[in-house]
């Protein structure tokens, strides 16, 4: 299973993000709880994209979404300037606030919700970011995504 | 987003401000506007009903300490200052000043974003209307 849809990039088509995000994750019967960590994934790496890759510029975020065994993968590519969001340094939540390094709220957010988030520079010389959420099929209807 | 707003009264007045709808980097800046629409009018304390709000980002975490500081007639932080940014409201509650903000039945995606960031112990939540209006 796979499904590939490209949005303008517009903060205005988040809703569209997570819809369809939403979707593909029901589709996969995805345990609720790991959907919503899912789309907030999804939702903040979309906004990184936007606002600081595009920045103002007009683009395009496609947003691949596959299932691999157990996983649910989804791919963020864009073409706006370089830039590998994985680098951003991790903050400790434990230490006190005024503690705390600078930025990378909505970057934090995503690790915290994915199994797995890694980022490539495509062959065609774009941004794709990798997002994957393992052991998602717990319908016992259906069983164990295969 | 919509955004409704009543007027109750407790100890002293309180702004309840209602947001129903998705909350994120589209409108949270709306919800910042708001708030300084409100304390331009007066008020001082406000209850934030998120009982119909269903999906929040980092982008509400920002609006939400930028109501903060609104209400405490400080300026909003620029939203790019990450942690910095909502700093205060850690600041505020360690200082034993009241929250002149509170929340009103965050659900619980709005609950998980919270917690997950480490903000939920720095925010007033409550899950009754009339006793959260006492609170202030």
């Amino acid at each position: 299973m796979s499904a590939v849809r490209r949005f303008a990039a517009d903060l205005k088509n988040l809703a569209d993000i997570r819809s369809f995000v939403q979707e593909q994750a029901t589709a996969l019967q995805v345990d609720p709880d790991m959907v919503a960590d899912i789309i907030l994934a999804v939702d903040e790496s979309a906004t990184n994209i936007i606002e600081h890759g595009y920045d103002g510029q007009p683009g395009e975020v496609e947003i691949e979404v596959r299932q691999e065994g157990k996983a649910m993968v989804i791919c963020l590519r864009d073409q706006a300037p370089l830039f590998d969001p994985t680098h951003l340094p991790s903050p400790d939540v434990d230490l006190p606030l005024d503690k705390r390094p600078l930025g990378g709220v909505g970057v934090y957010l995503t690790r915290h919700m994915m199994d797995e988030v890694s980022y490539r520079v495509t062959p065609q010389g774009g941004n794709e970011l990798t997002l994957v959420k393992r052991a998602i099929g717990l319908n016992p209807a259906q069983g164990e995504v295969p | 987003m919509n955004l409704t707003v009543e007027q109750a009264q407790g100890r002293v007045p309180v702004t309840i401000l209602s947001l129903q709808g998705d909350l994120d980097a589209s409108n949270y800046q709306q919800i910042i506007a708001r708030g300084r629409e409100l304390y331009a009018a007066g008020t001082r304390h406000l209850l934030l009903d998120m009982s119909g709000t269903s999906f929040m980002s980092s982008s509400g975490l920002v609006a939400l300490h930028s109501l903060a500081l609104l209400m405490r007639g400080e300026s909003p932080p620029d939203p790019e200052a990450g942690w910095r940014a909502i700093r205060a409201v850690g600041e505020e509650v360690s200082e034993g000043q009241p929250a002149n903000v509170k929340l009103l039945k965050p659900q619980p995606q709005v609950d998980r974003v919270l917690e997950r960031s480490g903000l939920k112990q720095f925010f007033e939540v409550h899950t009754d209307r009339e006793a959260a209006i006492a609170a202030f």
